[in-house]
C-alpha cells in the first residue's frame, strides 16, 4: 500500500514535471534564459576564450608579427628557460610574493584597530583606500615627482640628515620602490576586505573569551585572526592575482621595467615581447606560462564566489 | 566587539598617531602635485617643495588646450560612459537570467562567464589585439567600449547574479501570473529592483575603465584615452614639470569627486566581493 502510493506520488511528479515542460512559460524561461546570457557569452567568448586558444597556438610558432608563423613545437618554452629577462621576471616575481605577508599583515591590523575603535577610525577607513581609486598612471606620475633623485623624498631625508638615494635609478631599490609604491596605493583594499570580515565575528566569543581573562591581544590572536582565516585566504588570493596582473600601468610609467629587467614582471615583459622586440609567439608563450599560474589561482577564487552567490 | 579597557585610553590615542601619519601620506602626494600645478616653471626651479607663493592655473591651461588633455578628456568619457552603460545591460541581463530563469547549462554557463577571471588582458595580449585587427574594431572607440565590457564584465555578473538570487523569487512569479514577458520583466521588474547592485556597479566600473592604461594602448592608436595621454606626456613634456602635474591633477580630478561623493557606496561595493552581503 505504501509502495503503491509512492509510486502514484513520483508518477504525479513526473506528470506534473512534464506539464510544466510544456508550459509555454517554462519553455520560454528556457529561450529567453540562453537568449539573455548571450551577449554576455558572446563577449567573453570573443574577446578571452577564443584568443587563449589562438594565442596558445602563437606560443608553438615563431611569429614575427608579420610573416606567416610557422610551427616549431616548444621552442619558445625552452628559450624562456635560459631567457635571462624571463628569469630576472620570475626572480622579481618571487621577491613581490616573498612581501605578501606584509600586504595581509599590515592591513589586518590596521583593521583590527579601527574596528576596536580607534579615534579617527572610520576617516582612516575612507583615507587609506583613496589611492586605490586613483588611476596607476596617476599614482605612478606623481611618485616620479616624489622618488626622483632631485625629488621631495630626498629632500625630506636631507632635512633629517640622512643622504638621497636613486631610489628609481639604483638597481638594487627600484624593485623595492615600485613594491612600496603599489603597496602603498592598494593597502586600502585589504583594509575594507578585513572590516568587513571582522563584522561578521561573533560578539559573544570575543566577550567569553574576555571574561576567561584573556588580554586584548590574547582574545585578537586566539579568536579574532582565527575567526577570520577564510576572509585572509580570499585576500591572499585577490592580492597575489591583483600583484600578479595589476602592476601594469605602474611599471609603465614609473620605472620602464628597469634600469636594467630590474623591474620587470612578466606581464610587462609579455607587452615588451611583443611589441618592442615583435617576438608576439615568444611573447605568447610567458602569457601562457602566466595563464597557469592565474588558472590555478582564479580556480581558488571561484570556488569561494560560488559558495558566495549560491545559484 | 569589546574596546579596550578605560586605563588604556591613552594607548589608543598613542595609537591613533602613526595612523594619521599613514593617512596623511595617502592624501599627500595628490597635494604634492596640485601644490607643483600651482608653480610657473620659474617658481618651480627656484622653490621645489616649498608651498606655492603666487599661484597661476597657467599650467592647467597648456596642459588642457596645449598638451591636448582637451582631447584625451572626451575620448576618455566617451568610452567610460558606453562601456559602462553596456557593462551595466548586459549583466543585469545575464544576472537575471542566471538567478531566477530556468534554462539548459545555466550552471556551466556561469562557470565558463566566472573562468574568463583567469584570463587577464596580459595572458591574451597577442590575440587579443589579432582579434581586434582582424574585427576592423582596432583604433575605434567601439571597439574600446567593446573590450573593457569583455574584460570587466565577470564581476559585474557574478554581482547582479547574487543580488539578484537574494530576491524573493514571489516577485519575479508575481510579474509572470500577470502574463508579462521575460523581456518585460526585466525591463520593468528586474532593472528598478537592481538599482542599488547597477548603481554600485556604475560607479565601480567607471573607475575601472577611466584608469585603464594597458587595454587602451592596445585598441586606440590615432586617439588617446587620458591616462594613455598622461603617460605619453611624461615622455613629451620632460622639462616642464609644473604642466605635466597639471595634467596628472586634472585626470585625476573626476575620480576625487567621485569618491568624494560615493565613498560609502565604493566601499560597499569593494565588501560585497569579499563577504556573504
Amino acid at each position: 500500500m505504501t509502495s503503491a502510493t509512492e509510486t502514484h506520488g513520483t508518477a504525479t511528479a513526473v506528470r506534473a514535471r512534464e506539464l510544466l515542460d510544456r508550459n509555454p512559460a517554462s519553455r520560454a524561461e528556457r529561450r529567453f534564459g540562453i537568449l539573455f546570457v548571450l551577449p554576455a557569452l558572446a563577449l567573453v567568448i570573443v574577446f578571452r576564450i577564443v584568443p587563449l586558444v589562438w594565442g596558445a597556438g602563437y606560443s608553438l610558432t615563431d611569429y614575427n608579427g608579420i610573416d606567416a608563423p610557422s610551427y616549431i613545437g616548444l621552442q619558445n618554452y625552452a628559450a624562456l628557460a635560459t631567457d635571462p629577462a624571463f628569469r630576472d621576471s620570475i626572480v622579481n616575481t618571487l621577491i613581490l610574493l616573498a612581501t605578501l605577508p606584509v600586504w595581509i599583515g599590515l592591513p589586518l591590523v590596521l583593521a583590527i584597530l579601527i574596528h576596536q575603535g580607534v579615534p579617527g577610525g572610520r576617516l582612516f577607513r575612507a583615507v587609506y583606500f583613496f589611492p586605490a581609486v586613483l588611476s596607476s598612471v596617476i599614482v605612478g606620475a606623481i611618485f616620479n615627482m616624489v622618488l626622483r633623485y632631485d625629488g621631495s623624498f630626498n629632500a625630506m631625508l636631507g632635512s633629517l640628515g640622512l643622504s638621497p638615494v636613486d631610489w628609481l635609478g639604483n638597481s638594487n631599490t627600484a624593485l623595492f620602490a615600485l613594491i612600496g609604491v603599489q603597496l602603498w596605493s592598494t593597502f586600502g583594499m585589504n583594509v575594507l576586505i578585513f572590516l568587513a570580515g571582522l563584522s561578521t565575528v561573533p560578539e559573544e566569543l570575543v566577550e567569553a573569551a574576555k571574561l576567561d581573562g584573556a588580554s586584548t591581544l590574547q582574545t585578537w590572536r586566539h579568536v579574532v585572526v582565527p575567526s577570520m582565516v577564510p576572509i585572509i585566504e580570499f585576500a591572499t588570493v585577490a592580492t597575489t592575482i591583483g600583484v600578479l596582473t595589476s602592476m601594469f600601468g605602474l611599471i609603465y610609467v614609473l620605472t620602464a621595467g628597469g634600469p636594467g629587467t630590474s623591474t620587470t614582471l612578466p606581464e610587462y615583459l609579455i607587452w615588451l615581447e611583443q611589441g618592442r622586440m615583435n617576438r608576439p609567439g615568444y611573447a605568447s608563450a610567458i602569457s601562457i606560462v602566466l595563464f597557469g599560474v592565474m588558472a590555478v589561482l582564479a580556480l581558488v577564487q571561484i570556488r569561494i564566489m560560488t559558495k558566495n552567490a549560491e545559484i | 566587539m569589546a574596546t579596550l579597557g578605560a586605563s588604556e585610553k591613552r594607548i589608543r590615542w598613542l595609537i591613533a598617531v602613526p595612523m594619521a601619519l599613514l593617512a596623511i601620506s595617502c592624501i599627500y602626494p595628490l597635494v604634492f602635485a596640485f601644490n607643483v600645478a600651482l608653480k610657473s616653471k620659474r617658481d618651480y626651479i627656484l622653490n621645489r617643495f616649498s608651498l606655492v607663493a603666487d599661484a597661476t592655473f597657467d599650467n592647467f591651461r597648456l596642459a588642457w588646450v596645449q598638451a591636448k588633455l582637451a582631447d584625451y578628456f572626451v575620448n576618455s568619457l566617451t568610452v567610460t560612459v558606453g562601456a559602462v552603460a553596456l557593462l551595466l545591460l548586459v549583466s543585469s541581463l545575464a544576472g537575471y537570467a542566471l538567478a531566477s530563469l530556468r534554462f539548459p547549462y545555466r550552471r556551466a554557463v556561469f562557470l565558463v562567464l566566472l573562468a574568463a577571471l583567469m584570463i587577464p588582458v596580459q595572458v591574451v595580449l597577442v590575440p587579443f589585439y589579432r582579434t581586434m585587427i582582424a574585427t576592423g574594431l582596432v583604433d575605434t572607440r567601439i571597439g574600446l567600449i567593446l573590450a573593457y565590457t569583455a574584460f570587466f564584465l565577470p564581476f559585474s555578473i557574478y554581482l547582479m547574479t547574487a543580488f539578484y538570487a537574494r530576491l524573493p523569487r514571489e516577485l519575479i512569479e508575481a510579474a509572470k501570473i500577470d502574463g508579462a514577458s521575460l523581456l518585460a520583466i526585466w525591463w520593468h521588474v528586474m532593472l528598478p529592483l537592481g538599482k542599488p547592485a547597477l548603481f554600485t556597479l556604475g560607479i565601480l566600473n567607471t573607475l575601472y575603465c577611466w584608469n585603464d592604461l594597458l587595454i587602451s594602448l592596445l585598441v586606440l592608436q590615432s586617439r588617446r584615452t587620458l591616462m594613455v595621454g598622461i603617460a605619453a606626456l611624461r615622455g613629451e613634456y620632460t622639462t616642464n614639470v609644473p604642466m605635466l602635474a597639471a595634467g596628472v591633477v586634472l585626470a585625476a580630478l573626476p575620480i576625487v569627486v567621485i569618491y568624494v561623493i560615493f565613498q560609502r557606496r565604493i566601499v560597499a561595493g569593494i565588501a560585497v566581493g569579499a563577504v556573504k552581503g
